[in-house]
């Protein structure tokens, strides 16, 4: 039993798997109700705000290319904001470290005798912990947004870069203000927390001698800063008091402020999920108007210090695998579309400052220490984040390659040797042997088939899951698909001469995928039956592993020795160039998306360009051809009626258009109900893991829900999944069979 | 949000109307629409041009104007870098601010846009602001945090 975690602080470092697994129970037992809440609802927000852009994909472009430029400028670009600060007679400072832009503010702020400092939100100051050297130096300093307010009371870490105390729920805050402030003012609604913390902030903004804030983006031309907000709390600390002092840091300086424009929009929309925020404050401090004499000491001149810091940024920089991290522009639509982050919130899935996906490359970069990515594990790769990044920064492909670098800080164990000699691989990299195993699906799987039922009976046997999860963390609590006699190839060898082709449509070839060969014969025989009946010409392939199991393990070794080895075949198999086409959604984005870091540049865009997903390519083929496609699929076949609900892969949404399948079935006559969860929580392996057994089924809650809403407005749906580990959930939360598109086809026949 | 006319009086009766009687109302002098336009409000008793220290500290309501409107965000753009506007549109509970239906904009990018061309529409500091501060921090979205609670845009149509 781990011991119990009083403090979200104990928690906030996680240097070991053990931290990583206490965190995860604490998340969940304490935090979850109120993260889903927020970061649900902030996801919504940002489907909406970003759906009303005019041209959001343009400006992504152009906010990605804007990052590229002003990164690679970086140097130049300091230089330059050092003279315009100057120019505009504030003070320029670069940071190397955290120490020295701690000591630097100290001193500005005992130069200026500072008692009291009031702070806008900033999760540089935090990364530095500013706070604690301030007061430290005896200075008071007050947290002014709400969040960090309730954070600095609660003395607890931020769980989300934009909403840092979004793990509170309204009550919790009551209850902490209440013990905190020992007060018996009203405190039972939203309004009243406000107004408690209004009134109590108001005066330490017009008393302070000091005011700090972060920036969102900084003008190298004129100095210009770019603060986006909504409590006006950022704007009273930048007038209120004489003193100003801004810590941002080196990748947020742009060239110019015409370069603040297309992320005025994108911070908003993707963040809060508004058209703007209520304040964007666009100026170059110190600002010229006169300081008004609030503190009753005297007249006062303005004072403007830009603290610039590197803290490993630099470094960061020049590690050409992870440096797209400095593009973020910390806007959490990452965190909000994340399944995982959902129900786990920074606490859980984050580190001392920077949480979730992204949050992992930072807090090992600023730190310097590789094994505080360790949370990088919550990260299942299901790449929702990647399409929601405004600067389309691939934050599931930074944990893999952290993942990689953090297999290799131990050595491969003995377990790990033996397993790779009973599966007959050659061992390549470092990894656990729960890796190993399920890098090496197809062996464990090809193993299983040619001793099936023996396997089968084998798992069965009391005692085999506990040695399951106690060599391989498989936990016992989850089902495990007997293995099949014969594979896919075998069936379908078999099958293939028996048919004869009835119409002379295009060849294509089919990828005989691991998952679907060994996990899902029957449905590999279904999706070749559709397409041939609609008049298709289909070869399938070999069954070569395609590396995405190795991948998510962080085995990038691995996966690109197998996936050099599918390419070389399918371009030997393949000389005509026919269409190649996957049943599963995973190996269709592993090739899509995943190809091109680990192949020629050539090989990869050849397979890019050639491969699609099955059923889509079966929707586009039957709508451009003449004739009614319910001729061939015959909804009348199907007796559980037209009723539908539809959860498509989450890879699939990020690389093809799961409503090509959608309008398909419509048009035959279905009526679909689709999900609008980001992930079932299975995501491959993840949800097998022991560690990861629980976050896997808080995350699968959701979907049920909204398929138990469909099911009580509509009556019975026939549920309908595209993705082999997205069905298992399915079935193991709803006690119910689950269909793949292709077999919902084939019952059409 | 409503239009009004182009007159001193029709300005200072919709101020009086949003007010709805709280005093004092501070004014900061405009710059993007005619000095004209508050002339008749100044002229309404504590209604202050010159705010001391413990005016900002009390006052309930702040009028301002903008020198911009953007359509598709519903903001205004307030210069913040000249004399108290900074201030007006910031500390009271009821932010009044008079824009000038011609310097409307469709989107925030186009200010950045017309820089060459429109000096000085786009001004060296100014804030966008787009509604009353808000936060939802405190469990439900709350409006009126440590800035305006309300906004009230008064266009010169």
């Amino acid at each position: 039993m781990p011991k119990q975690v009083k403090s979200p602080r104990e928690i906030a470092a996680k240097e070991t798997k053990e931290i990583l697994r206490r965190a995860i129970r604490f998340a969940l037992e304490t935090e979850s109700a109120a993260v889903r809440h927020n970061t649900r609802t902030f996801n919504r927000s940002r489907y909406r705000a970003t759906g009303s852009l005019p041209d959001y994909d343009a400006l992504k472009d152009e906010a990605r290319r804007i990052k590229e430029h002003s990164l690679a400028n970086r140097k130049a670009l300091i230089q330059q904001l050092s003279e315009s600060v100057t120019r505009n007679g504030g003070h320029f400072f670069f940071a190397r470290d955290a120490r020295e832009a701690c000591q630097y503010v100290q001193e500005v702020c005992k130069r200026h005798q500072v008692r009291s400092m009031v702070k806008g939100k900033s999760m540089t100051s935090e990364e530095i912990h500013l706070n604690t050297a301030l007061e430290r130096a005896g200075i008071r300093v007050v947290e002014t947004d709400l969040a960090e307010f309730i954070l600095q009371a609660a003395d607890e870490q931020p769980s989300h870069i934009v909403g840092p105390a979004i793990h509170y729920s309204r009550e919790r805050i009551t209850a902490l203000f209440r013990r905190k402030f020992q007060t018996d003012l009203p405190l039972d609604t939203g309004e009243d927390l406000t107004r408690f913390a209004r009134e109590r902030l108001r005066s330490d903004f017009l008393a302070a001698d000091a005011g700090f804030t972060g920036a969102n983006l900084v003008s190298a031309e004129c100095g210009s800063l770019l603060l986006v907000e909504s409590e006006a709390n950022i704007r009273l600390t930048c007038i209120a008091p004489p003193l100003h002092i801004a810590l941002t840091g080196l990748e947020k300086i742009v060239p110019s402020r015409r370069e603040f424009a297309p992320f005025i929009e994108l911070l908003a929309a993707s963040g809060t999920g508004q058209p703007l925020t209520s304040y964007t404050s666009v100026f170059r401090p110190p600002l010229p108007v006169p300081v008004v004499d609030f503190r009753g000491a005297g007249p006062a001149t303005r004072e403007f210090h830009m603290v610039i810091l590197d803290n490993g940024r630099e470094a960061l920089a020049q590690d050409a695998r992870l440096s797209e991290a400095l593009y973020c522009i910390r806007c959490s639509a990452c965190l909000n579309s994340c399944a995982n982050f959902q129900v786990l919130g920074g606490h859980g899935f984050g580190g001392a400052t920077y949480s979730g996906g992204i949050g992992a490359t930072w807090e090992a970069a600023t730190t310097g220490q590789l094994k505080l990515a360790r949370f990088s594990d919550l990260c299942t790769g299901c790449s929702r984040c990647v399409t929601q990044c405004p600067v389309r920064i691939d934050i599931s492909g930074l944990n893999v390659e952290l993942r990689s670098r953090l297999n290799h800080l131990a050595p491969l164990s003995l377990t790990a040797r033996v397993l790779h000699l009973l599966l007959g691989v050659p061992s390549v990299e470092d990894a656990s042997s729960q890796q190993v195993f399920f890098a090496h699906y197809d062996r464990v799987a090809h193993w299983g088939t040619v001793s099936a039922p023996v396997s089968n009976f084998a798992i069965k046997i009391p005692g085999a899951r506990w040695f399951l999860e106690k060599s391989f963390g498989i936990d016992r609590r989850r089902h495990l698909a007997p293995f099949p006699k014969k594979t896919w190839v075998d069936v379908a060898g078999n099958e293939s001469t028996a048919k004869t082709e009835t119409r002379q449509g295009p060849e294509v070839l089919v990828l005989a995928d691991v998952f679907t060969n060994y996990g899902a014969p029957q449905r590999g025989l279904d999706a070749i039956r559709c397409l041939r009946a609609a008049g298709v010409r289909v070869r399938l392939t070999k069954s070569l592993p395609d590396g995405r199991a190795a991948l998510s393990q962080g085995m990038l070794e691995t996966a690109r020795i197998q996936a050099q080895a599918l390419s070389d075949y399918l371009v030997s198999e393949n000389a005509a160039g026919q269409r190649l086409l996957v049943v599963e959604p995973s190996v269709l984005a592993m090739i899509l998306r995943e190809y091109h870091n680990l192949l020629s540049a050539e090989a990869s865009a050849q397979l890019q360009n050639s491969t699609s997903d099955l059923v889509e390519f079966l929707s586009r083929y039957l709508a451009g051809e003449a004739g009614d496609p319910r001729v061939i699929f015959d909804i009348r076949k199907f007796s559980p009626g037209p009723k539908i609900f539809y959860h498509a892969h989450c890879q699939q949404r990020a690389v093809s258009d799961p409503s090509i399948t959608v309008e398909f079935l419509q048009r035959l006559g279905f009526q679909v109900t689709c999900s609008q969860v980001e992930c079932c929580g299975m995501a491959g392996s993840f949800g097998y893991k022991k560690d990861f057994y629980d976050v896997s089924q808080a995350v699968s809650e959701e979907l049920v829900e909204q398929w138990e809403a469909a099911e009580s407005a509509n009556g019975a749906h026939t549920l309908l999944a595209s993705g082999i580990s997205c069905i298992e959930q399915l079935q193991g939360a709803t006690g119910r069979p689950v269909l793949h598109p292709v077999e919902l086809l084939a019952r059409l026949l | 949000m409503e239009v009004v006319g182009r007159s001193p009086e029709a300005v200072r009766d919709a101020v009086l109307t949003k007010s709805s009687g709280k005093r004092p109302i501070l004014i900061a002098e405009p710059r993007y629409i005619s000095p004209d336009y508050f002339r008749s409000l100044q002229s309404v008793e504590r209604v202050l041009s010159h705010p001391r220290p413990d005016d900002y500290r009390s006052a309930p309501v702040g009028v301002t104007d903008a020198f911009a409107a953007v359509a598709r965000t519903g903001s205004v753009c307030v210069d913040i870098g000249a004399d108290i506007a900074g201030y007006v549109s910031l500390l009271p509970r009821l932010h009044i601010v008079v824009v000038d239906i011609k310097k409307l904009v469709f989107r925030p990018s186009d200010l950045f846009q017309l820089e060459p061309f429109a000096r000085p529409t786009f001004q060296e500091d100014f804030v966008f602001i787009s509604g009353p501060s808000a936060t939802a921090d405190m469990g439900p979205l709350v409006r009126g945090v440590h800035g305006p609670h309300e906004l009230h845009i008064l266009v010169l149509g």
